[in-house]
């Protein structure tokens, strides 16, 4: 028996945890939350058994037949998939745990746990899925459970709105992705299995796929990753989604659903390796949501949303990181996972310590009412250090290694293609990544308490620190297991493959060349010159911030109002302009549609006014009429017999 | 020995008769309950004995009225069977989500195994002259279950669903007579005989002129069209919806509109065949299918009224079908989208029956409960109705097509197998999908979330006999949307053989 015969059970499990918890789950120890943590328990042991049979070589890749002919459900394990998997049921457990104190409080505790097992499940089968339906559903699931999660205080008008933005923002995307799904189909409905991963992904098959066709497809497949992986300008609804519990913005919206979209492209990297220009747009645009998102994390004052937007910017890391892969080939894979799963160590572990410092001060977010909590709560506190550090890409931390590779690849990209754009975005990103996250750190921790509840803050309960420990470890030395992990999941894909789907996509492959001293210590740099800035300003207030701190700067004008995106997408765009055609529809149905009705009833009525007298209006004389008149046909018709 | 059809109908029959004879709703509801019941069972015994292949199964013969050549047949295949099914599955339900009905119950009752039997009748028919007949009396119950148990303008609805779906069904008429005669006087036999009669067409047997054939295609269209509805003749509909009682909308929406997509694939698609038919008809049925699909999207998005809204969704989900037999039957290099696109065609018949079904029964609820529809005027229901919250949120991501339940199935093998044949209509349907989400989800945050509107008062949950038939088919909607042998059977064995027998009458690739 080897572990990965039972791999499909990682996510089965969960949602076994999702049934309980849903129907016995309010009768059961505590009012709910055993199922689902020990489901996912199960999750993680299978997770890292299957692990280790996969770092011995071991692969599965199973379809069973569904509904149509080569339309399958199944499951593939690779290093890419495990990784995953791995990251996802770990880091959903400690939530868990830690959720098990965050939400003890709350009425509707079981319904809390059946939603975030069903998103666990959602997320693991997304990741095991071995074709592009099935993982399509599960895409969509995940996202349901994000809309439901974020709502799940629904009295509250807010999370009721937010949620629903989330899911038709995401929406966006997702009918994108379809999109390209389909248009993937259309080329390939002659193999046995046309969207199976293990039929795409070969040079015979991406050889007869017009190369127009294939950057649509991938650009539709980026389209997807767009909206689920929060980039711009897709990006609005993540702010928003912080509305939901602190537990469920680490797990769905910081360390595991966000990264989907990052999963879809490392997933189909075969795909956007034979897109010609493909790889260009997603090195561009991730690079410039890293920096985008970074600006707008400076001026926030709410804890969670500050840690969105760095969210928003690590993911478009990871997706610079894809698109100036372009010139390494298959290991740009291990790369950019790597920085993935070390993100989503260091920000659950930040998005856990918000959710700490939430709890002791009574659900206050605003960074302005905090202050001087170190003394409070230690624990937290040095913790939430721990993940600001390594956010921040400080040396030696997790973060450091993942980043530091991500900057110095978007370099060797410049300097083999001229476009040095990625990593001049992702270089300024990094400067201002550190800024922001010890602006907030300083701000909440150090200082003197500025509201009555940080002066009454208090330490979480031993339940909710233990995840932080755990994770605040793996934040600082997951770092050591760098070169073994590229080896690892560079090798998903065979790189023989890959280089020929490189000729198809006219990318060319470059031998990594000595990069400059001052060019390998500059991501060193920002961070700690970051770090330094902020202590600057918020720890020894050496700036008057209130002089730039106005209205009347157009600066900060910009970028408090988030360069206007939400009012251009939500008030014009949903509002005005589609509730304008809107009532234009409804207005053309009722008066044109239904008018030529009953102008055409009218006139008949008219013409027919002698008939009137026929009608009394008492239905049951047409229902004798009616019957009559059928007897009679059929005595009439059975007479010609 | 009768067929199982033949029992159904009789059962169905002998038990509306019973309840319009009983006294007290008690018996009323027991009788048809049972009655119900056993049609229920009887077609689902046919489903698991029938045998997954392309010809009519379960037919019986009898000659009616020889002289005319008329004749009782009936029999189903892989799409008038699982329609029999769920006409017979959905009247069951109803008679239960309508167990406390107090007003006239033994008519009301007796009006629903009428319906249940005529269209019953309408799916299994397999001569025209029957069809047309159990088309025609499916008028009739719903007719007065709007003009009895109706809102507040009852009589302009009953009377205009009557006469508009009627004008519709004349059209019909002359087009099923000008089939036989025409045919009769090419070759002598005068029948009423559907397979033989659609054969002779499909093939060109008879000589007709194409001024004739697509004149008949015409009037069938026509007829197929109001009644799913499809934009422009879809008026009817919202103001059928509106005034209906929610059983007279359930059976309206999941069942009756099914007549008009059953006729596509039994009548049209054959017809469409005939060598002198013109293939523009290709086109006119797939702008059937985006305009109804946008229009009802973006009306829908205007309405106040929770039930109206409901009932524009039912015309874009309809206007799916058309855009899949548009698909399936257009030109395509490869049989393999083309039977996809029809096979997820039928399935959405299903689909949407089962999915409309709660919208509305759940719409129904909040009315009895609030005594108000209006979506502004309601807010945060979770609060005291939280089952119906369940319930109802289910349905909603249901008809906006979420993965995992049957609608997604549907709806994804119509884009999937039709972009090949008209990829600028799948487009064109697909940039709909993001405001389908927008009107549902709006709907939902406006009336379940958010703070409780006090004006309300204490208001109770959904009632447990109103609870159940919703629960089954939500269960039903999963099972049909998820990897399991329910959902393959259904779609696999049982429509997609039928599927590729109806395309195999085309000529090779399709037409236009």
């Amino acid at each position: 028996m080897a572990w990965i015969d039972y791999a499909y059970w990682i996510a089965l499990l969960p949602l076994i945890g999702f049934v309980l918890e849903l129907f016995i789950g309010k009768y059961t120890y505590k009012r709910g939350g055993l199922f689902a943590n020990l489901a996912i328990l199960g999750s993680t042991i299978i997770a890292l058994g299957t692990l280790m049979d996969v770092l011995g070589g071991a692969r599965i890749d199973v379809s069973v037949p569904w509904f149509y002919d080569g339309i399958v459900v199944g499951y593939l394990i690779d290093p890419l998939a495990i990784v995953m998997l791995c990251m996802v049921s770990f880091v959903s457990l400690m939530i868990h745990l830690y959720a098990l104190g965050y939400m003890e409080e709350d009425p509707d505790k079981s319904l809390y746990f059946a939603e975030t097992s069903l998103f666990t499940c959602g997320m693991l089968g997304l990741v095991l899925s071995n074709n592009l339906l099935q993982l399509f559903i599960f895409w969509e699931l995940v996202g349901l459970c994000s809309y439901l999660l974020i709502g799940f205080w629904w009295y509250k008008p807010e999370a009721a709105a937010a949620g629903k933005k989330a899911f038709l923002t995401t929406r966006v995307g997702d009918v994108l992705f379809l999109a390209g799904i389909i248009l993937l189909y259309f080329n390939v409905s002659h193999l046995p299995e046309p969207l199976s991963f293990r039929y795409i992904f070969s040079f015979e098959v991406l050889e007869t796929i017009p190369p127009a066709h294939l950057t649509a497809i991938a650009l539709l497949f980026l389209g997807g990753a767009v909206g689920k992986s929060s980039q711009f300008p897709l990006h609005v609804w993540i702010p928003d989604a912080m509305e939901g519990p602190t537990t469920v913005s680490a797990l769905i919206h910081a360390a595991t659903m966000v990264t989907a979209g990052i999963y879809l492209v490392a997933r189909t990297y075969p795909i956007f390796m034979a897109s010609p220009n493909a790889l260009v747009v997603v090195a561009v645009l991730g690079g410039f949501t890293a920096l985008f998102a970074a600006t707008l994390g400076l001026v926030v004052n709410d804890i969670k949303r500050v840690l969105a937007y760095s969210t928003i910017s690590q993911l478009g890391y990871m997706l610079c990181m894809l698109g100036v892969g372009s010139i390494i080939g298959a290991f740009a894979v291990g790369y950019s996972l790597f920085h993935l799963i070390s993100h989503a160590f260091f920000k659950a572990l930040l998005f856990l310590c918000a959710g700490a410092v939430l709890h002791g001060l009574a659900n206050a977010r605003d960074l302005r009412e905090m202050g001087g909590l170190l003394k409070k709560m230690p624990v937290t506190g040095i913790a939430m250090l721990i993940g600001a550090l390594s956010l921040s890409g400080f040396p030696l931390t997790a973060g450091f290694f993942s980043k530091d590779r991500i900057i110095e690849t978007a370099y060797e990209y410049g300097a083999a293609t001229g476009n040095f754009l990625p990593w001049i975005f992702i270089l300024v990103a990094a400067l201002l990544t550190a800024i922001y996250t010890f602006r907030l750190w300083f701000m909440a921790f150090t200082g003197e308490p500025r509201s009555y509840l940080a002066e009454h803050a208090h330490e979480a309960s031993k339940i909710m620190t233990t995840p932080l420990i755990v994770l605040a470890t793996f934040a600082l030395f997951f770092g050591l297991a760098q070169s073994r992990f590229y080896e690892f999941v560079g090798a998903n894909f065979d790189s023989h493959l890959i280089e020929e789907l490189a000729h198809l996509g006219g990318y060319h492959f470059h031998e990594a060349h000595a990069v400059p001293f001052i060019v390998m210590i500059l991501p060193a740099i920002c961070a700690i010159g970051g770090i330094g800035i902020a202590y600057g300003i918020w720890y020894n207030s050496r700036v008057d911030l209130s002089k730039y701190i106005s209205k009347d700067n157009p600066i900060y004008k910009v970028l408090w109002n988030k360069y206007y995106l939400d009012y251009i997408f939500k008030d014009l765009i949903a509002e005005r302009l589609f509730g304008f055609v809107a009532l234009l529809a409804e207005a053309f149905d009722k008066y044109i549609i239904d008018g030529v009705v009953n102008a055409i009833s009218w006139i008949v009525i008219k013409i027919g006014s002698v008939l009137r007298k026929v009608q009394t209006g008492v239905v049951e004389t047409y229902a004798t009429a009616v019957v009559i008149g059928v007897v009679l046909l059929i005595m009439l018709i059975g007479g010609v017999l | 020995m009768v067929g199982p059809i033949t029992l159904i109908l009789l059962v169905l029959l002998t038990g509306a008769v019973i309840t319009l004879l009983t006294r007290t709703r008690e018996q009323a509801r027991v009788v048809a309950l049972i009655s119900s019941g056993i049609g229920l069972l009887i077609a689902i015994k046919m489903y698991l004995t029938y045998v997954g292949g392309a010809g009519m199964q379960f037919t019986e013969s009898v000659s009616w009225i020889p002289s005319l050549g008329i004749g009782y047949n009936v029999g189903v295949d892989g799409i008038g069977l699982p329609m029999v099914i769920l006409a017979t599955l959905i009247s069951f339900l109803c008679v239960i989500y309508a167990w406390g009905e107090g007003n006239r119950p033994n008519q009301f009752f007796g009006l629903v195994l009428l319906m249940d039997m005529a269209l019953v009748g309408v799916f299994a028919s397999l001569d025209f002259f029957l069809f047309y007949i159990f088309w025609e009396l499916t008028l009739i119950p719903m007719f007065f279950l709007i003009g009895i148990w109706g809102g507040p303008r009852k009589h302009y609805a009953a009377i205009k669903f009557l006469i508009y779906t009627h004008v519709a069904s004349v059209a019909m008429m002359l087009a099923i007579f000008a089939m036989y005669y025409f045919n009769g006087a090419a070759t002598g036999t005068y029948t009423f005989d559907m397979v033989y009669l659609l054969d002779a067409y499909s093939k060109g047997v008879v000589s007709i002129s194409p001024l004739w054939i697509n004149l008949i295609l015409g009037g069938m269209l026509f007829g197929f069209m109001v009644k799913m509805p499809a934009v422009p003749f879809h008026t009817w509909l919202p103001d059928a919806h509106v005034e209906a009682p929610t059983v007279g909308s359930i059976l309206l929406a999941a069942v009756l509109l099914k007549m008009g997509g059953y006729g596509l694939f039994r009548v049209i698609i054959p017809l469409m065949a005939n060598p002198d038919a013109s293939t523009v008809f290709v086109l006119v049925i797939a702008i059937f299918g985006v305009v109804s699909i946008l229009f009802s999207t973006f009306v829908a998005l205007a309405q106040k009224d929770l039930k109206k809204l409901v009932a524009y969704s039912s015309i874009g989900h309809m206007g799916y079908i058309s855009l899949g037999v548009a698909g399936a039957v257009a030109f395509g290099a490869s049989e393999v989208p083309r039977i996809l696109a029809e096979t997820g065609a039928m399935y959405q018949m299903f689909s949407h029956g089962i999915i409309t079904a709660v919208l509305f029964g759940s719409v129904g609820v909040i009315q009895h409960a609030t005594g108000t529809r209006i979506i502004d005027d309601l807010g945060g229901l979770t609060k005291h109705m939280p089952k119906l919250a369940f319930i109802m949120l289910a349905g909603f991501l249901a008809s906006l097509g979420l993965p995992g339940m049957s609608g997604f199935v549907a709806e994804f093998a119509i884009l999937t197998g039709s972009f090949s044949q008209i990829p600028i209509f799948v487009l064109l349907a697909m940039f709909g999908i993001v405001f389908v989400a927008a009107y549902h989800l709006w709907a939902i945050q406006r009336a379940l979330f958010g703070p409780y509107n006090e004006h309300l008062g204490d208001i109770h949950d959904i009632a447990i006999y109103e609870l159940i038939p919703l629960a089954i088919l939500v269960a039903l909607i999963i099972a049909l949307g998820t990897p399991n042998p329910i959902c393959s059977h259904l779609f696999a064995e049982v429509m997609q053989p039928t599927a590729t027998h109806i395309l195999s009458m085309l000529p090779q690739g399709g037409l236009l």
